[in-house]
């Protein structure tokens, strides 16, 4: 009976130990491919992330669009609801990022496109935002919101957007 | 006084019944505040041998512009907007203020827009926005394309524009506007020692203006074409003395009134080119200005002259609070005759840009002139164009602050 269950025993332990050295070696090989290459290894969050409201169908936008809508050469989604594009403050590191990279400019020259607007008659900018929070409760309250947020805070209810070039 | 005190007390009421706009997260086009912006500008300009666009040889601060708008979304696709603006410069503006623009905008497309109202004519890249110092690095765009002593021929139309903005698959967007309407003018700013204008009319300006954006990977790119059609009437009453001269010199014929009456139609157009992109401004633009003429009594032979203007430019944002630029701009009157410095003018520009705050600069700007056909003869002591200096320099200081 002893030898019954010492067997018993031993069988039990022979799964768990083959668990143990499974996880060992994929933790093995996983410090292994770390070393050798960063991409197996956890990715930093992105500089920003594009957000819109939930209820938008859009998986993804291009780069053009999101730039024009930013800018609001463009005014209004392909099924026609209105894009509320919102941006962020011009010292944070969200925008600086986004505009280099969307807007192919930097925040200073942006700054300019939108005083030529301002005092020529042809529009106001989106509104600026304190905060990533803020943006996140404002693109979910506002059907048709778009905006963008650093990449590692929390997006609320939102939808992110990837963007193709 | 009583135009400064009124603009003062415009602008002191709107700043405090309007707060700066705050977006909140329950915002909606109605519930929103108003749009306010505004800026303030004073410049100092010296020159040396001649007196250009005031009095600068001996130093002149008669360089100032104040400008103030509202703008409202009623709803998502319908917005007004106004414009007061005043400025100063030598003998223009005097401080009079006046709706720069004002318009009700409705969005029925991003391809189409309609707006009615006084809107700034879409002239070249920057016409409709060479008031804003703000907007760019040289405190005076190039005046070959832009004269600002122009500015109340170029700057603003009263009627209807069409507008829109279309991406376009693989090749890039378009961004065009068509317009149509009426000049205000302002006869006071015509008259001279002995003419006065009775009356001055412009019975139409119509025109479009077309740009392409380029496609990735040219982001940056745009070039396009402007055009506009115009005509300026106006009857120039001449003083005893100029009449009984004329008549003296057989110029006129002896039942001469006292009146000319001169129909001036015109034709310009400009092409355009500028590469912005991160940091970095390109541009250039070529434009032929084309007036006919007839004046009656035909005192002179009904006629046209072209002139030629173009300009090439450059600015690079080294920090974010300074950007040097520079330009050369040429200007050829199309005159017939020699080639005497009256008819030309070259203008060669060094520009510095200190953005002190993100609302506030000051900008330092050197220029380097050869002709003197944009110069004018009664801020030089009547001296006809052609006797004042060839080579001269302008040299000039200017603040804005603006929200």
């Amino acid at each position: 009976m002893f030898g019954r269950a010492q067997d018993t025993h031993l069988a039990s332990r022979a799964p768990r130990r083959r668990a143990r050295r499974r996880a060992a070696v994929s933790l093995v090989a996983a410090l292994a491919l770390g070393v050798l290459s960063p991409a197996f290894a956890s990715d930093p969050p992105p500089d920003f992330r594009v957000i819109t409201h939930p209820s938008r169908p859009e998986s993804s936008v291009k780069r053009e669009f999101l730039a024009d809508a930013l800018l609001k050469n463009i005014t209004h989604w392909p099924d026609d609801e209105s894009i509320r594009p919102v941006d962020q403050r011009a010292d944070s590191a969200a925008r600086r990022h986004f505009s280099e990279t969307i807007l192919r400019r930097s925040v200073q020259a942006v700054k300019t496109y939108w005083q030529q607007r301002i005092f020529s008659g042809r529009g106001v900018p989106p509104p600026e935002l304190d905060s990533d929070d803020a943006v996140v409760h404002y693109v979910e309250a506002h059907p048709g919101a778009l905006g963008y947020i650093s990449g590692n805070v929390p997006i609320g209810k939102t939808k992110v957007l990837a963007v193709s070039p | 006084m009583g135009s400064p005190v009124l603009w003062g007390t415009i602008l002191a009421a709107v700043l405090c019944v309007f707060p700066s706009r705050r977006a909140r997260a329950d915002d909606t086009p109605l519930t929103q505040l108003p749009d306010v912006h505004a800026f303030v500008s004073q410049g100092f300009m010296l020159s040396s041998k001649n007196n250009y666009l005031t009095r600068s040889r001996r130093g002149s601060f008669e360089f100032t512009e104040v400008g103030l708008n509202l703008t409202k979304a009623i709803t998502d696709d319908l917005s007004v907007g106004m414009q007061l603006f005043m400025r100063d410069l030598g003998p223009i503006g005097n401080y009079k203020p006046q709706f720069d623009w004002f318009y009700l905008d409705y969005h029925f497309r991003d391809w189409l827009g309609l707006r009615a109202g006084r809107t700034k004519l879409p002239f070249g890249l920057y016409n409709d926005q060479s008031d804003i110092d703000s907007a760019r690095v040289p405190v005076l765009l190039p005046q070959s394309v832009y004269p600002t002593t122009s500015r109340d021929f170029l700057l603003a139309q009263t009627g209807f524009e069409l507008y829109g903005y279309e991406p376009l698959p693989f090749i890039g967007a378009l961004d065009y506007r068509f317009y149509g309407g009426t000049i205000y003018l302002d006869s006071t700013s015509l008259n001279a020692p002995g003419t006065t204008v009775t009356d001055i009319d412009v019975p139409y300006v119509a025109g479009t203006r077309v740009l392409w954006h380029a496609p990735s990977p040219l982001d940056g790119l745009t070039a396009g074409a402007s055009l506009q059609l115009l005509r300026i009437d106006l009857d120039l009453l001449l003083s005893p003395d100029e009449v009984a001269g004329l008549k003296q010199a057989g110029v006129v014929p002896p039942d001469f009134g006292d009146t000319f009456k001169y129909k001036l139609p015109a034709f310009l157009w400009v092409g355009s080119v500028e590469y912005a992109a991160h940091d970095l401004l390109l541009a250039a633009e070529y434009s032929r200005w084309r007036y006919d003429y007839k004046i009656r009594p035909e005192v002179v032979p009904d006629g046209n002259i072209t002139s030629t203007r173009w300009y090439v430019m450059g600015s690079y944002r080294v920090a974010p609070w300074f950007s040097p630029g520079v330009y050369y701009a040429f200007f050829n009157t199309g005159a017939k005759g020699p080639d005497t410095r009256d008819k030309y003018q070259q203008d060669f520009a060094v520009s510095n840009r200190y953005d002190l705050t993100p609302n506030w600069l000051l900008k330092l700007e050197g220029h380097y002139m050869r002709g003197t056909a944009g110069l004018s003869s009664a801020l030089n002591s009547n001296l006809p164009l052609g006797e004042l200096a060839r080579d001269w320099t302008v040299f000039m200081v200017k603040t804005t602050a603006f929200f």
